[in-house]
């Protein structure tokens, strides 16, 4: 795991106290303060796979992505990209961020990519990037000696307050909570029983599905991770709305899950989604630099 | 840390500050963000904890051009709350940026007539240093329905109110040093991009993404430095062809120029930066930022507005869960 040390830009020198200062081999010369919180051997970690592919906003979600998640301690960020290579801009970007992280690339075949949808405007994307973290996760560490920690998947449009991250921390098999935006609602969310144990789902579109919960409404733990080393989202037929019940389905049963956010009656994360820019006055041949990155 | 004040605390203690640079960051659309930086600890201001009883209006008239504040006769006023639902994702994770900023004042006006407890409660749990407004936009019935007097541009009022904030708390002879940027809460800022605006003299630009229909839009540089013209497809020839995220001013400015201010009605669309810049500083004046203006540091990003179609007409989810 890589700590950084951040160089002190020397006008401010009271902001050292804002800076904790570790050996590493590595040194950024850009700005000022800790980030992020240094890396403690005994909180579990938190272990974020966010899919991403190539669009004008994509550096600009990620930005804004990370500049939340380095509040986090003891966070690694899983950035799966969808695309042949690994591209340059994502790349760039996690090596500045400060960031624990893990870049990867699965390209979806176009095929895929049409027939995973019943809305053709919101084509599922990211299963093939979320499964190879997953399978990379399980590369990465052995079952009989699994890490604390949890997986969480996380698209880099949503919103995320620093609380979710603790809520999720600690998840012994999976957990789950509310979720704003989603299902056509302010927001979607498990119901809890008194006794404080999740018994259905607060949703309109389809309540009775084995997990109608968004994917960004739950975390499993590492060690359910690689106990069940053949759950994975699965690919093709997958009814609109059931991905997250095809990983499910193989790791939990209903009583089996952990409500959090204070027995799913707060809000932590927002489904936002992020308007596509308007670009028309580029033109046919474009009128800005393309050279310049956005 | 944090203030809350009526702006109209004229009796502020005025805390010792070593020599520091403060950015202000007035934040948009429907609340202003205002963020000042002080480079030493922060004495709190007096902060009077008051109960928002419509308050606002009152005192924003008093030391005011009572006509600039209040709605004149011609209009009928409908009082509407306006609950964006995105709004509190977008200061959540605006403020997960802010709170990488040292030395950050945030002032965030609300376009209401109170201030709601929302943001009263996010602004507290976020442990920024934080000054917090409010100022209702008119709303013009008669011509548009439900919206506000289209006349004046979204966000002026609330921006208006900050800048006088400033006035109001800030000695005109003080050396008290900083930077003002105004933010939308739903623009996308990178960290780079507050230490670029550090060292403002008078006024800094910057290239700004998805504005203007193109990729980015950005001031022309020379080889010497100096900004000499806009690259922009949309009016190119305006005296600043700039989005409000793409310039900051120098706090000093501000206050040097006290009746500066943006325009609040006969705004052309895209003049509005143009109606406050050109009261500060002429165009050779302007320092570029950004490796020249040839790097991206903010994006103009807008959050769509969810569907909340399921919600029906008596309403779904609970309404005492705040989202």
């Amino acid at each position: 795991m890589e700590e950084i040390v951040l160089d002190i830009v020397s006008s401010f020198p009271s902001c050292i106290r804002q800076q904790s200062l570790v050996a590493t081999p590595k040194v950024i010369q850009n700005y000022v303060y800790s980030r992020p919180p240094p890396w403690s051997d005994t909180l579990p970690t938190i272990f974020v796979i966010t899919p991403t592919y190539t669009r004008p906003v994509q550096k600009a979600e990620l930005t804004r992505l990370a500049n939340t998640f380095l509040h986090v301690q003891n966070l690694h960020w899983v950035v799966v990209e969808d695309s042949p290579r690994r591209t340059n801009l994502v790349s760039n970007l996690l090596e500045k961020a400060g960031l624990n992280f893990t870049h990867l690339n699965v390209e979806t075949p176009k095929s895929l990519k049409l027939g995973l949808s019943w809305i053709p405007s919101h084509t599922p994307r990211g299963t093939l990037q979320r499964n190879l973290g997953l399978h990379w996760l399980r590369n990465s560490f052995s079952n009989s000696a699994p890490p604390e920690g949890v997986v969480y998947f996380a698209d880099d449009d949503n919103t995320y307050s620093l609380e979710l991250f603790e809520e999720m921390r600690y998840t012994r098999r999976v957990s789950v909570w509310p979720v704003a935006f989603v299902g056509g609602l302010r927001y979607e969310s498990p119901k809890v029983s008194p006794e404080g144990k999740v018994v259905g789902w607060k949703t309109v579109f389809d309540p009775n599905r084995p997990f109608a919960i968004d994917m960004a409404g739950f975390a499993i733990s590492i060690k359910l991770i690689l106990e069940k080393p053949q759950a994975s989202f699965k690919l093709e037929g997958v009814k609109g709305g059931y991905q997250e019940t095809s990983l499910l389905k193989d790791l939990v049963t209903m009583d089996g899950l952990e409500p959090k956010a204070a027995n799913c009656t707060k809000v932590l994360v927002w489904h936002t989604r992020t308007e596509r820019p308007t670009l028309v006055n580029e033109g046919k041949r474009g009128f800005t630099d393309p050279r310049v990155e956005v | 840390m944090g203030n809350e004040e009526l702006w109209v605390q004229s009796v502020l203690e005025m805390p010792k500050r070593r020599d520091i640079l403060a950015i202000v960051l007035i934040v948009l659309p429907w609340t202003l963000l205002i963020t000042v930086w002080h480079q030493s600890t922060i004495a709190p201001l007096l902060a009077v904890h008051k109960d928002d009883g419509g308050d606002s209006r009152r005192d924003l008239a008093a030391g005011l051009d009572s006509k600039e504040y209040c709605l004149s006769d011609r209009d009928i006023v409908e009082v509407v709350r306006t609950d964006r639902p995105v709004q509190k994702a977008e200061l959540t994770r605006l403020a997960n940026t802010l709170l990488h900023v040292p030395n950050l004042h945030w002032i965030l006006v609300e376009d209401s007539q109170r201030r709601t407890p929302l943001i009263t409660r996010l602004l507290r749990d976020t442990g920024l240093n934080y000054t917090h407004l409010n100022v209702e936009t008119p709303r013009n019935y008669k011509l548009r329905g439900d919206t506000r007097d289209p006349r004046i541009p979204r966000g002026t009022m609330q921006r208006n109110l900050a800048l006088r904030w400033l006035r109001e708390t800030f000695n005109k002879n003080s050396s008290q040093p900083g930077i003002v940027y105004f933010a939308d809460d739903d623009n996308t800022y990178s960290l780079e991009l507050f230490e670029e605006m550090r060292s403002t003299r008078k006024v800094s630009v910057w290239p700004v993404a998805f504005v203007g229909g193109l990729r980015y839009e950005s001031p022309k540089v020379n080889a010497a430095g100096k900004v000499y013209g806009w690259k922009t497809v949309f009016d190119p020839h305006r005296p600043f062809a700039i989005d409000m995220a793409g310039f900051a001013v120098n706090l000093r400015l501000i206050l040097a120029r006290s009746q500066a201010y943006f325009k609040l009605r006969g705004v052309k669309g895209g003049y509005q930066e143009s109606s406050l810049l050109r009261e500060l500083v002429t165009l050779s004046d302007l320092e570029p930022k950004a490796a020249n203006c040839t790097k991206i540091l903010v994006w103009h990003t807008r959050t769509e507005k969810p569907v909340l179609v399921n919600e029906g007409k008596k309403g779904f989810t609970d309404p005492n869960v705040e989202i």
